[in-house]
């Protein structure tokens, strides 16, 4: 039955055909120098927990799906073209710069966001507050996503490992003395958690 | 307001006379001013991604605005088809420079001593200038594609970008539709000093030196890059705005369309993404803003303009220029005069003398600058933190020339020759006792806190001297400045006893550009209403009439801090009557007083409490005391079945500063307080290489409201500073006149890389002219600490560097490697 209703669907105007030679006479001869097709297509991810089935055009970003369609905007776009770690998210378990991840590439992958760390009541987000480790802010939820990243693999990260971490963060307020203190009362507190059987966020 | 209370009124106006000079009613006892208050009013909010800047906003319907920008330099459209660009799919609205329903000539804003662009101009005078046409689409990526297929027929002119050559006769013009007669742009206005007889001064010299100095421009880079959002309501505006002075957009908004009433428009002021003057500073920044709400008007949906990171790099800092700088002195490090001449590059601001910190603060007899602005096809260029740059750059180079000439230590020269106005300590210390100050010497003060932190003595060496084990040149680098905080402005604010749990909340619009001034406004409401710190809140973001002074000049705290005391000083006062006195008349009689027979002075008040002095034990908070809100108002419920309770006046009070400062010419103060910078480097010789490997500040702040937020001036601006001086530069090609390196990985920034540790050292020598005697400090290290590395540098490899930044390139040129 399956196999019986089963549609050749022609990517670039949507007919439909009944086998695989009417779809490739009706492309070479309807769409024959058209480009590749460009269609949307459907995603499946987790962001935070919550699983999104999403209609994504092959033009967006996975910063662009997040930012502007899911309306999570925590995560901000600073330089646009992976210079400054202001729109980072965490992407199965890896840091990475959503200006430059396309959404299609996303199905199946779990998304962590800097409201997704906030609302698990990461300790990151209270050490940041209490050292200032912020002025303008615009930045800060890049920080906090490199920083949460570093400290899933890392529980105790020498000064170097932190600012080798943080090099692809760019802070224009200059901020930086404060992430390196921040940072390792974070993880202070993590090991503390751990040891008491808390266990780590 | 009429007050109940007319004596309050008295008495905060004769506070305000004090001002003048000393504060002679600090508090008692501070429990919040002065701390390390760690909880930063927007610390949640940022840390966890909640707080909204204007590029988060989202509304339904909303339309994306993206703006034509000029290719070339200098070319104005002659013939423009927008046909295929209408007809993109997405595409609700084209804009054109032609459009009937744009003005001519109207003011979209700015102030109306500058130039006013037209939101839409058909001439470009720089490469990437906005200007032509803006698209409106559903989609920001729609409206770009739709700007492609804009067809224009251009006419491209002569350009010149070279300030020197754009001064001398028959360069070709780069304004003419400003300036038809040269490039020049002389409107007198701050732009010449003179004091003592320059002449005069060089003969008295032993020596004379000369030298130039160029500066590359190099711009502000706001993370959140100009955008703003505009919807009417019926003919009422709502507009979400990126600029650090709400009042001015307000005020300019007013006067579009005809004019809309000032009580029709809703500003809204996210969190602003550090604007550093910047984009705030430009003339065209209303530009987008106004063509947003025509094409608002027109399509009847809210619409956003967002330029991209590429055009923030508008323009550039007014320091860019070529500096001619001639230096007499004694040979016990005396200097005896100053001249000053800087070709200043496409200035939209009046700039400041290139030798108005040798005025301010020191003792040098002899003195003359002057700015010639030169325009050129470049961005304007604009304050950004700060104006100051100019001066502090000739006065460090001054100051270490003048010791390395005569191998002194850079510090016994700055102690020589501290001062003021061409007077020496002697003098400046009767005016610190004529305006009621203490006495003391800021500049010893911070230089023997740096020395010792910095190891200064063990540090400092012969130029050239010390190669370190790896290789490299090591030196050390001093430069020093006074405090400035002293402009002209207002701040006025009020401040509101919440119903039903007598938090207070402070009003009065603000652009928060992360200096965490909105803390420090908290910080001293506590102490003065004697509230506990949690329960006074300040949400800077909405506008309910009150405007407070913009963060410009340094000045949020020493003239918005006297407007919070004041008002906090009203209210408490206001709060202690009412506590003692009967409640309004009803037609059923007043209401009992909280305290009986009780007169205010009496009462106190204390961890949000109210008390009687002398018997702590009669207290009553001050959530029982502004009431509960109950159904039908503010009384409690038992009112509606017939029992009596206390009800409560609304407990409000505003009040108000006005500065007249520095930048008023008509009453010049003199600066007391002074800062200290020490650099260490080690530059590698081999590659050219500056490592900045250590930096302390030390800054006499008057008064320290929130020590923490102090510290992050210091650091922060060391590392902008740090970065300005060996970093940043824009780069434009001399044949196309294109900027080659408008975006972050071209234009290079500081990483967390590139520093070394940075001490911070805070001196309070109370003799700022703002409360507590305090003054500002946002903008004196990264405006100072640019520049401390040319002396760093010279003590390294015993060559000076006069181009800045200090690239590596420069610093091989400078070794005769290249």
């Amino acid at each position: 039955m399956a196999e019986k209703s089963k549609k050749y669907v022609c990517p670039y105007c949507g007919e439909e055909f009944d086998a695989a030679e009417g779809l490739k006479g009706h492309v070479f001869k309807t769409h024959k120098g058209h480009g590749l097709p460009v269609s949307e297509g459907g995603i499946k991810l987790t962001v935070n927990k919550s699983e999104y089935t999403l209609k994504v055009k092959p033009n967006w970003t996975l910063y662009y799906l997040i930012h502007d369609v899911l309306g999570l905007t925590g995560s901000k776009q600073f330089c646009d073209r992976g210079a400054c770690g202001s729109c980072a998210m965490i992407v199965d378990g890896k840091p990475v710069l959503s200006c430059m991840m396309l959404a299609a590439e996303c199905d199946g992958k779990v998304i962590e966001t800097v409201e997704g760390i906030a609302a698990d009541g990461h300790p990151l987000i209270e050490s940041y507050v209490i050292n200032h480790a912020m002025q303008c802010g615009y930045c800060t939820p890049g920080f906090v996503v490199t920083s949460k990243a570093l400290l899933d693999g890392n529980s105790d990260p020498t000064e170097e490992e932190i600012i080798e971490a943080l090099a692809g963060n760019i802070c224009r307020c200059g901020t930086y003395p404060q992430h390196i203190i921040a940072i390792k009362e974070t993880a202070a507190k993590l090991r503390v958690e751990k040891s008491a059987g808390k266990g780590a966020k | 307001m009429v007050s109940k209370h007319p004596e309050d009124q008295t008495a905060r106006m004769v506070e305000m006379f004090d001002n003048l000079g000393a504060d002679k009613y600090p508090l008692e006892q501070y429990k919040y001013i002065g701390q390390r208050i760690p909880r930063r009013v927007d610390g949640l909010d940022k840390a966890s991604g909640q707080a909204d800047y204007t590029m988060d906003i989202q509304l339904p319907g909303m339309l994306y605005m993206r703006f034509l920008v000029s290719p070339y330099p200098h070319a104005k459209i002659l013939k423009m088809d927008t046909g295929k660009a209408e007809k993109l799919p997405g595409v609700r609205h084209v804009l054109r420079y032609d459009d009937p329903g744009l003005p001519e000539t109207e003011n979209i804003g700015y102030f109306p001593i500058f130039q006013n662009d037209r939101p839409l101009d058909c001439i470009a005078h720089f490469e990437g200038q906005p200007m032509g046409a803006a698209v409106a689409a559903d989609t920001e990526a729609i409206a770009e594609e739709a700007l492609s297929l804009i067809e224009i027929e251009w006419e491209e002119r002569p350009f010149i970008l070279d300030p020197v050559a754009a001064s001398e006769p028959g360069a070709p013009l780069s304004y003419p539709e400003r300036y038809g007669d040269g490039n020049f742009w002389n409107r007198g206005v701050l732009d010449e000093l003179i004091h003592g007889d320059i002449k005069k001064g060089f003969a008295e010299a032993d020596k004379v030196v000369e030298f130039k100095i160029t500066r590359n421009g190099h711009t502000w880079i706001s993370p959140e890059r100009p955008c703003g959002v505009w919807k009417w309501n019926g003919d009422c505006a709502e507009a979400w705005v990126k600029n650090q002075r709400p009042f001015v957009a307000k005020r300019n908004i007013t006067t579009w369309f005809g004019g809309i009433p000032m009580n029709k428009i809703q500003l809204h002021m996210p969190y602003q993404g550090a604007t550093f003057g910047g984009w705030t500073h430009v003339d065209w920044s209303f530009g987008g803003l106004y063509c947003a709400a025509a094409v608002s008007r027109r399509t009847k949906r809210p619409v956003k303009y967002i330029l991209t990171r590429r055009e923030d790099f508008y323009g550039s800092s007014m320091d860019e220029g070529i500096y001619f700088v001639k230096v007499g002195f004694k040979n016990d490090g005396t200097i005896t005069a100053v001249d000053g001449t800087v070709y200043h590059v496409s200035a939209i601001h009046p700039a400041f003398s290139p030798v108005v910190h040798l005025h301010e603060n020191t003792r040098i007899p002899h003195l003359h600058g002057q700015i010639k602005s030169i325009w050129v096809n470049k961005g304007p260029s604009v304050g950004i933190r700060c104006e100051m740059l100019v001066p502090v750059l000739v006065q460090t180079m001054v100051m270490d020339r003048v010791a390395a000439e005569l191998g002194m230590d850079p510090i016994e020269v700055a102690l020589k020759n501290d001062g003021c106005q061409g007077h020496d300590m002697d003098w400046l210390n009767e005016q610190k006792k004529k305006c009621g100050f203490e006495v003391h010497d800021s500049l010893k003060e911070c230089i023997e806190k740096g020395k010792a932190e910095f190891k200064w003595d063990e540090s400092w060496h012969k130029p050239a001297a010390r190669k370190l084990p790896n290789g490299r040149m090591h030196g050390v680098g001093f430069t020093w400045a006074h405090e400035w905080s002293d402009s002209t402005g207002s701040g006025e604010v009020a401040i509101r006893i919440e119903r039903s749990d007598g938090t207070a909340t402070l009003l009065g619009i603000h652009c928060d550009n992360g200096v965490g001034a909105e803390n420090a406004y908290c910080q001293i409401a506590a102490d003065e209403l004697g509230m506990r710190m949690e329960d006074v809140h300040y949400n800077p973001h909405f506008d309910p009439g009150f405007h407070l002074n913009s963060p410009d000049s340094s000045c949020g705290m020493s003239a918005n801090g006297w407007a919070v005391r004041h008002a906090a000083r009203i209210l408490k006062q206001k709060i202690l009557e009412s506590a003692t006195s009967p409640g309004s008349p009803t037609q059923r009689g007043s209401y009992a007083p909280a305290f009986p027979n009780t007169k205010p002075e009496e009462l106190d008040i204390k961890n949000s409490r109210i008390f009687v002095k002398s018997d702590p034990s009669r207290w009553i908070s001050l959530a029982d005391y502004a009431r509960l809100m109950a159904i039908q108002g503010p009384v409690s419920n038992a009112e509606l079945f017939g029992a009596r309770s206390a009800w409560t006046e609304p407990l409000f009070a505003y009040a108000y500063h006005v500065q007249e400062g520095e930048y008023n010419p008509h009453s010049p103060r003199e600066k007391f307080c002074r800062q200290a910078h020490f650099m260490e480097v080690e530059v590698d010789t081999g590659t050219g290489e500056i490592y900045v490997t250590r930096i302390v500040n030390v800054n006499d702040v008057g008064k320290v409201i929130n020590r923490m937020s102090c510290e992050g001036q210091q650091y922060g601006g060391s590392i902008m500073g740090m970065s300005r001086g060996k970093l940043e530069e824009i780069v434009h090609d001399p044949v196309t006149g294109v900027m080659l390196n408008g975006n972050l990985i071209d234009y290079k920034i500081a990483t967390i890389k590139d520093v070394g540790p940075i001490g911070t050292m805070l001196v309070e020598s109370g003799m700022g002219y703002g409360p507590y005697g305090l003054v500002g400090i946002g903008e004196d290290i990264a405006t100072v600490v640019p520049h401390v590395i040319a002396p760093a540098v010279y003590n390294a490899i015993g060559v000076w560097i006069y181009d800045f930044p200090i690239t590596p390139d420069r610093v091989l040129k400078a070794l005769g490697k290249i």
